[in-house]
């Protein structure tokens, strides 16, 4: 608890200090920004269609940063932009202080690497490592040899290099799209949900094997994925992006214990958190939010600020693990739905009046056959809400 | 010995099967081995009974048939190879831009050109005639050439563009991420992939400049670059029906029909991906 307070607070002045770059670009760049983007807009259809706006990320050398968010958040389109392939109606992208906005997709010194894999059928693997250093680059056929065979030895392809993609399995061929983007030791990785295509457990290892290599090369990568547990196990830094617009942009940790919103705080983690609609109260004890199964004080801090806003409607949030279930006693009674094990957790299903909620306990605490259990609330680990999704408090 | 697994049904249906199939192989044998048995026979011997093998087999409709066709099959190799070249040279851009442009007039103009296949081509020959002369192109092998575009060209946009359409546009987008312009990714990604469909349009724009009839035998003279079929219809005897020569004429089938099998022969792999998507 006291930890998740700390980082809360160091967070506060990072982002502070993170702003306070925003408006002055030369500093920023100089000191060591590598990629910028600055209101990024970008609309399709004649603008009838907005993929993203105001689109402001900031990623320094060395970051792995991953854009997260449900399909058609604007994430992919984001790293178009960044990548070219598409042109921003507004804002602009620089690379070490230099602005490529306007610059075709070849001319960024960045790697792309596709969702759908994208290598060249009628290549050998070599030739699809290759192409980028034989369109692009003066090296020698030397150089691009030995460029080529390192790669390869790095990413486990050498037995692999004479031949067709068509002959590789999804991993492998994921693999060679790294590598045609890794010989090009570019100022950035692009990777639009590389993983997507491939298996429960293969996805599992290339995402250790492309956090190590981008640790090794130090160079920033921006990882694109609609799923919240790959964002929170690969990123530096995560971008929550929903509708176009980025909700937030923190550490894993921040993310999680202290959203900036209400669709932050619902789209990360799993279970979901609780998310319960209150109205805020003034009782003898003080203030406290009531909902339709249970009336649950507000903490000294909470309180100070739901002062103004007694008798409007809030949003309560709290995370499973923040739920306690006893058998005997506790602050309310629910029933009990469903145990869901997690492995060394079980996530407990519950209803409450006619809200749901979900709990997470260690594993076999809470027997399967249990009807009604009592549950308490750790309010000082909870969020409250605006209606229109503001954190409040 | 028993007669376990004997299934009455079973051997009925494959029977049938194969009756069919051996019917179908011999409408199209029969007929073929007819034309080669008869140029190989001396007039004498095609007008008397039928029968398959020659009595006294002889070269002479086939040397006199391909000194006849020699200078006209040179012309109708032009004639196929050049409405091909000309055709994937007018086609491959424009079918790619339907197939990844958007611009104004787009699925109207696409109709546009699909209609042109719509007309019977003998509404064409005046106007075209008419045309060609006022051009100077009449009686010419780049006016057949040309002539062959007014119908070639929009099956061949409506292939390729289909081809272009499903090839991925992330190969493409790779392409450019590392390092092509996207001319340079046309050239070096999306060219090879759209080979078969190339190579199968271009195979079906040799085959209309080398088999036509009709503009080949309207807009050339006797004195101009005749192909090679309307020198067969010659020998039919302009079809005044007066004695035919047959040998020579099944001959000269077989010569005219050889080149474009060949072709096939070597394209054939290509041929056989591009229409099987």
């Amino acid at each position: 608890m006291k930890q998740t307070e700390d980082t809360s607070s160091d967070t506060r002045t990072e982002r502070s200090g993170a702003s306070s770059g925003n408006q002055n670009a030369v500093d920023a760049s100089v000191s060591g920004n590598r990629i910028r983007l600055d209101g990024v807009r970008k609309t399709f259809n004649e603008g009838s269609v907005v993929a993203c706006d105001d689109v402001n990320i900031e990623i320094d050398e060395g970051e792995f940063v991953v854009l997260v968010g449900p399909s058609g958040c604007g994430k992919t389109t984001t790293l178009r932009c960044i990548a070219g392939l598409e042109e921003p109606d507004r804002g602009s992208i620089t690379v070490d202080g230099e602005d490529i906005t306007g610059l075709k997709s070849k001319d960024r010194n960045l790697a792309f690497v596709f969702q759908s894999i994208a290598l060249f059928p009628h290549m050998s693997v070599r030739k699809n490592i290759r192409f980028g250093l034989d369109m692009n680059t003066d090296l020698s056929g030397e150089e691009k040899r030995g460029r080529v065979e390192d790669v390869a030895e790095t990413l486990g392809l050498s037995d692999a290099l004479d031949r067709k993609p068509s002959e590789l399995s999804g991993g492998q061929q994921q693999r060679v799209s790294l590598g045609r983007a890794m010989v090009m030791e570019p100022a950035a990785f692009l990777l639009d949900e590389p993983f997507s295509a491939l298996d429960a457990n293969l996805r599992d290892h290339m995402r250790v094997e492309v956090k190590k290599i981008q640790r090794e090369l130090h160079t920033a990568m921006i990882f694109v994925t609609h799923d919240q547990e790959e964002a929170m196990t690969l990123g530096d830094k995560i971008v929550v992006m929903n509708n176009g617009y980025v909700q937030q942009i923190g550490t894993p940790y921040e993310i999680y214990n202290e959203p900036a919103n209400r669709f932050v705080a619902g789209f990360i983690g799993s279970p979901s958190p609780n998310l319960v609609e209150c109205t805020v109260e003034r009782t003898a004890d003080g203030i406290a939010l009531a909902s339709d199964f249970y009336t649950i004080p507000a903490t000294e801090t909470q309180a100070e600020h739901l002062e103004p806003s007694v008798g409007e409607t809030v949003i309560y949030g709290i995370r499973p693990e923040y739920l306690d279930l006893e058998t005997d006693r506790g602050a309310f009674v629910a029933d009990l739905d469903v145990v869901e094990p997690l492995g060394d957790r079980d996530a407990v299903h519950l209803s409450a009046g006619s809200t749901d909620l979900s709990a997470v306990t260690p594993q076999g605490q809470i027997a399967r056959d249990t009807d009604r259990v009592h549950v308490d609330i750790q309010t000082e680990e909870a969020w409250l809400f605006e209606e229109d999704g503001t954190r409040i408090v | 010995m028993s007669t376990t697994g004997y299934d009455a049904t079973g051997v009925t249906l494959k029977a049938t099967a194969y009756g069919v199939v051996a019917f179908l192989v011999l409408a199209n044998l029969v007929p073929f081995l007819f034309i080669l048995s008869v140029s190989f026979m001396p007039p004498s011997e095609f007008f008397t009974d039928p029968h398959l093998v020659p009595y006294e087999p002889t070269l002479e409709a086939w040397t006199s048939g391909f000194e006849e066709l020699r200078g006209n099959l040179v012309n109708s190799f032009l004639i196929g190879a050049g409405t091909a070249l000309l055709a994937l040279v007018i086609t491959i851009p424009g079918a790619y831009a339907f197939a990844r442009k958007e611009f104004y007039g787009k699925t109207a103009g696409f109709y546009a050109i699909i209609s042109a296949m719509m007309f019977p081509y003998i509404l064409l020959v005046i106007p075209i005639m008419d045309l060609w002369t006022a051009l100077g192109v009449y009686n010419t092998i780049f006016g057949m050439i040309l002539a062959y575009q007014v119908f070639v060209t929009p099956f061949s946009i409506w292939i390729l563009r289909d081809f272009f359409e499903n090839l991925p546009t992330d190969i493409e987008e790779a392409a450019q991420v590392y390092g092509c312009t996207q001319f340079t990714a046309f050239v070096r990604v999306i060219l090879p992939l759209a080979a078969p469909g190339i190579v199968a349009v271009g195979f079906l724009a040799f085959l209309t400049g080398w088999n036509d009839f009709l503009f080949a035998n309207l807009l050339t003279t006797g004195t101009g670059p005749v192909p090679a079929v309307p020198v067969l219809y010659g020998t039919i005897g302009g079809g005044s029906g007066e004695r035919v020569y047959w040998g020579k004429l099944m001959a000269e089938t077989l010569i005219i029909g050889t080149p474009p099998t060949i072709i096939y022969l070597v394209a054939r792999n290509y041929l056989e991906s591009a229409f099987s998507v």
